[in-house]
């Protein structure tokens, strides 16, 4: 690699390579049976390179040597043709990294037989729990990644790693009553999948969806799921912290750092090596150091993160938030793994407090949320009626306003986390709030 | 590149024992150019070049994809192993349905092919849109995102099938963040062609027609009131109509989804009244226009709902034998890394007989929705459906603008509140995520819904 960024610098003032392999195995299962397996491998290499405050790139499709040559002779045409960014300073200096975490490499050579076996096993679980369940959907894989970044200024960075998952979604019949989609999944960083527990719970969530409850428009006690609370905060709040909006002035966050925000029940950081992380990654995609970056804590906004460029246009250091667009080439301010700590209280006695509430297993729409401001309507399905302490059936109801006055709203978290791999990962438990305002169906 | 291929798989008929092969060729090189409140972040060129390789044998589907042209053999190999391994768990083993192979070229019907015009007209084009938005004072920041690809696609099969694409397509989609006094909204903008070049820049879509549309949204947000929670007369414009004929009907109309959806015991009922017919066709600026599907199959028009019937569904070979019907050129494929699935094309109600005028003019409170930010939808057909422009109707005539709320309903209830379908006609263009991406258009007239659309 020395050798071509030593050809590159005869074009750019300074550039990067950045290669990536991905090895994904995994079968899918249509209607209670495996439909296909699947193994599919993909080399890419981004060239970045900057002459004269001019930015290039070039994507290919190869870690050819001679390939990677004429890339990067397309990066300088790109760049040539590309007008002076006057913002621009400089990519990064090599940083200190900390020991990256032992990972299994049995996912590296994992054969699709073995998810093959798994899906197998599940769906004869999953029919055999009820007659009127059938698996409309479900996924089992692995991926296996490696990345190399190296810049001119020193920069050398090599990481290897994978994870798999599991994920079945269920719908029963019973008498006239179908339920809609209900699914579960675990993710995990070696091939421990815990099928068993997938089953098991997309089961009783589906048995809870055979009685059907009315909701009714009012102020209610919610509590929201991971999957329904990763949603809706990817798209509602999680952009706010991006420090391309404060020079922009467009998040609703600007000037709050050390500001109360939430309850102090909500601490938030991102950490891609807290122990449940699927991407124990020690190096952003543009090779900067990664760290734990605290978002909020109990209840204070803490600060922002930032990426190599934006960093250095404000005046400050990358927080190792640089991620990297595989379509496009460009880098943008994202997060590996973000946390929501857990709570004190079960999941159970949570549920068994509440007189009268809901509980949220995800949210429709919550991609229509608006970052800019926070506001949000989305509609909670699957969700569940409580009264008197039980889940009673399934319900649907829209849930409408601002996500900055909803993290006031919360009264307790569950000492329950769940991994969710969205938008990276997202780690978080079973958030309870108060005096929501549900419009009821 | 053909000779390779063909190659390839006379080896794979020669040693392998599968019921059908297939092998999907893509090198297409792509412009990515983003601009960001005046400077170019992404400036890109890329070159995507790989082969899919999909085998049944014993009843099973293998799937390998590969950029590693040199060694093909091993990978159709793989495939087909994969296949083996799969069909060991299958109860019931997968046919397809029958086809004539076909042999063709398909050329681009674009003008200007994006390939051939200079980047700096490009660029010029950006700054320019740039610029007038820009002008506008409330505008805090702007983000134009550009895409396109020139190149060949090409499909083969053990069957004789053996079709070349001249691919083209560009994208263009602005993301534009507003601010007056403390109040911060979005408004966003997409447009996306297959069949149109550079020429849909100079004549239908530009920049100053751009611009303006995207204008008039984040106005209507900024100013825009809350409305009020509830089930009120609805008047949607071809953009909604549209993007609830994709999510909340389309979908369960794709048949491996319509299986585990209610449209499995309402085929052939009456489910909308008879003045309603929602179908998937090529349509003039169709972003899912195509002459062939990724298996070879040609792209036939259909009627999802037929004067209120439930149809026909949208299907691959092996859905068109499960449910015995003429395969219609529905399996798409995002690109070489994937296999076909089953997707929507251009999903669109047709249009009636009613004026806009018509429609409003006995409604005494009600919302108009004209235009959406992301949606969603269940098996049930419940759907969701986050509204960025939309309005108030008071007696009769459009008042207030209305400020991030959404809509929802179930749309098999939705259907039968159909009161008015307009003569109108209008599509949007954009992206379908099934796992895969596929490039769609949905749209239809103007359409009044007297109840089954609750909004805020």
């Amino acid at each position: 690699m020395e050798e071509l960024i030593r050809y590159g610098e005869k074009f750019f003032d300074e550039l990067e390579i950045a290669v990536y392999r991905n090895r994904d195995v995994g079968v899918n299962i249509e209607l209670n049976e495996v439909s296909t397996s699947s193994v599919r491998q993909r080399t890419i290499t981004v060239i970045r390179g900057i002459i004269d405050k001019r930015i290039g790139i070039s994507i290919i499709d190869s870690k050819d040597k001679e390939e990677i040559k004429k890339a990067i002779e397309e990066a300088y045409k790109m760049a040539k043709l590309n007008a002076p960014d006057e913002k621009w300073v400089s990519l990064p200096e090599p940083g200190k990294y900390r020991e990256p975490k032992k990972i299994s490499k049995e996912v590296k050579e994992v054969s699709p037989d073995y998810f093959v076996n798994l899906a197998t096993k599940a769906i004869k679980l999953a029919l055999e729990k009820d007659k009127g369940f059938v698996v409309a959907d479900g996924d089992g894989g692995a991926q296996w990644s490696e990345s190399l970044i190296v810049n001119s200024h020193g920069v050398d960075v090599f990481q290897e790693g994978g994870g798999a998952y599991f994920y079945l979604e269920l719908i029963g019949r019973k008498n006239s009553n179908v339920t809609p989609g209900i699914f579960e999944f675990d993710a995990k960083l070696g091939l421990n999948l815990e099928v068993e527990k997938v089953v098991e719970e997309v089961a009783q969530k589906v048995k809870w969806a055979y009685n059907v409850e009315k909701s009714k428009t009012e102020e209610a006690k919610v509590i929201v799921g991971p999957w329904a609370m990763a949603s809706l905060l990817s798209y509602a709040l999680f952009p706010a912290f991006s420090g391309e909006r404060v020079i922009k002035e467009t998040t609703p966050l600007l000037n709050k750092v050390e500001q109360k925000i939430a309850s102090e029940l909500l601490t938030i950081y991102d950490d891609p090596f807290h122990e449940l992380s699927l991407k124990p990654v020690i190096a952003d995609d543009e090779g900067v150091p990664t760290r734990k970056n605290i978002l909020i804590e109990n209840g204070i906004f803490k600060g922002f993160v930032w990426n190599n460029y934006w960093g250095k246009v404000y005046g400050t250091e990358s927080t190792g938030n640089g991620t990297r667009n595989l379509s496009t080439g460009g880098v943008g301010i994202g997060f590996h793994n973000i946390v929501i700590e857990k709570g004190k209280e079960s999941l159970s006695d949570l549920i068994s407090e509440i007189d009268h509430g809901y509980l949220v297993d995800g949210f429709q729409g919550a991609h229509s949320s608006n970052p800019d401001n926070g506001n949000f309507a989305v509609v909670a399905n699957p969700a569940f009626l409580i009264e008197s302490g039980e889940v009673k059936g399934s319900t649907v109801f829209m849930m409408s306003g601002n996500v900055y006055e909803l993290i006031n709203q919360i009264y307790a978290i569950s000492k329950e986390q769940k991994v969710i791999p969205f938008h990276g990962t997202t780690i978080t438990p079973w958030i309870a709030f108060e005096d929501v305002k549900i419009a009821g169906k | 590149m053909q000779d390779v291929l063909e190659k390839a798989l006379e080896w794979a008929m020669n040693n392998l024992k599968a019921e059908y092969m297939e092998l999907r060729y893509e090198n297409l090189k792509k412009t990515n150019l983003e601009l960001k409140d005046g400077t170019f972040v992404t400036f890109t060129g890329k070159i995507q070049r790989g082969v899919a390789i999909r085998v049944l044998a014993d009843g099973a589907w293998g799937f390998s994809s590969t950029n590693r042209l040199e060694n093909l053999e091993k990978a159709i190999e793989e495939a087909y192993k994969l296949a083996k391994a799969g069909a060991k768990a299958k109860r019931e083993k997968i046919q397809l349905a029958e086809i004539k192979p076909i042999e063709d070229i398909v050329k681009s019907k674009m003008k200007i092919k994006p390939v051939e015009v200079n980047i700096d007209d490009k660029i010029g084009h950006l700054r320019e849109l740039e610029k007038l938005l820009k002008e506008d004072k409330v505008v805090k920041s702007t983000m134009i995102r550009y895409e396109d690809a020139s190149g060949e696609k090409i499909l083969l099969t053990n069957e004789g099938t053996k079709i070349k694409w001249d691919v083209n397509y560009l994208v263009q989609y602005i993301w534009t963040t507003g601010k007056e006094g403390d109040k911060l909204a979005a408004s966003r903008d997409s447009i996306g062609q297959v069949d149109y070049g550079w020429e849909i820049f100079e004549t239908k879509e530009t920049n100053e027609v751009v611009a303006q549309r995207v204008l008039k949204k984040l106005h209507a947000q900024l100013n825009g009131v809350a409305p009020k929670r509830g089930e009120f007369p609805i008047v949607a414009g071809p953009i909604i109509v549209g993007i609830i004929a994709h999510e909340a009907l389309g979908h369960l109309a794709e048949a491996d989804l319509t299986i585990n959806s209610p449209f499995k015991d309402l085929m052939g009922k009456q489910i909308a009244p008879e003045f309603v017919t929602m179908s998937e066709r090529i349509v003039d600026g169709g972003f899912g226009n195509d002459k062939y599907d990724d298996e070879g199959v040609p792209v036939k028009d259909i009627h999802i709902i037929e004067n209120g019937i439930l149809k026909e569904l949208m299907v691959n070979r092996e859905y068109a034998h499960k449910w015995g019907i003429e395969p219609n050129g529905h399996a798409r494929a995002q690109d070489y890394t994937f296999p076909p699935i089953i997707r929507m094309r251009n999903t669109v109600f047709e249009p009636g007989d009613w004026s806009f005028e018509e429609m409003i003019e006995d409604i005494k409170f009600g919302y108009y929705v004209v235009d959406f930010r992301g949606g969603q939808a269940q098996l049930n057909s419940a759907f969701q459906v986050g509204v960025q422009e939309g309005y108030m109707i008071e007696n009769g005539e459009i008042t207030k603008p209305i400020r991030d709320t959404s809509i929802s309903g179930i749309a098999i209830e939705a259907l039968k509140k159909i009161t008015a379908v307009g003569k109108d006609f209008g599509i949007e263009t954009g992206f379908c995520g099934k796992g895969q991406t596929a490039f769609v258009s949905s749209g239809g007239p103007h359409m009044r819904f007297d109840g089954g659309i609750i909004i805020g």
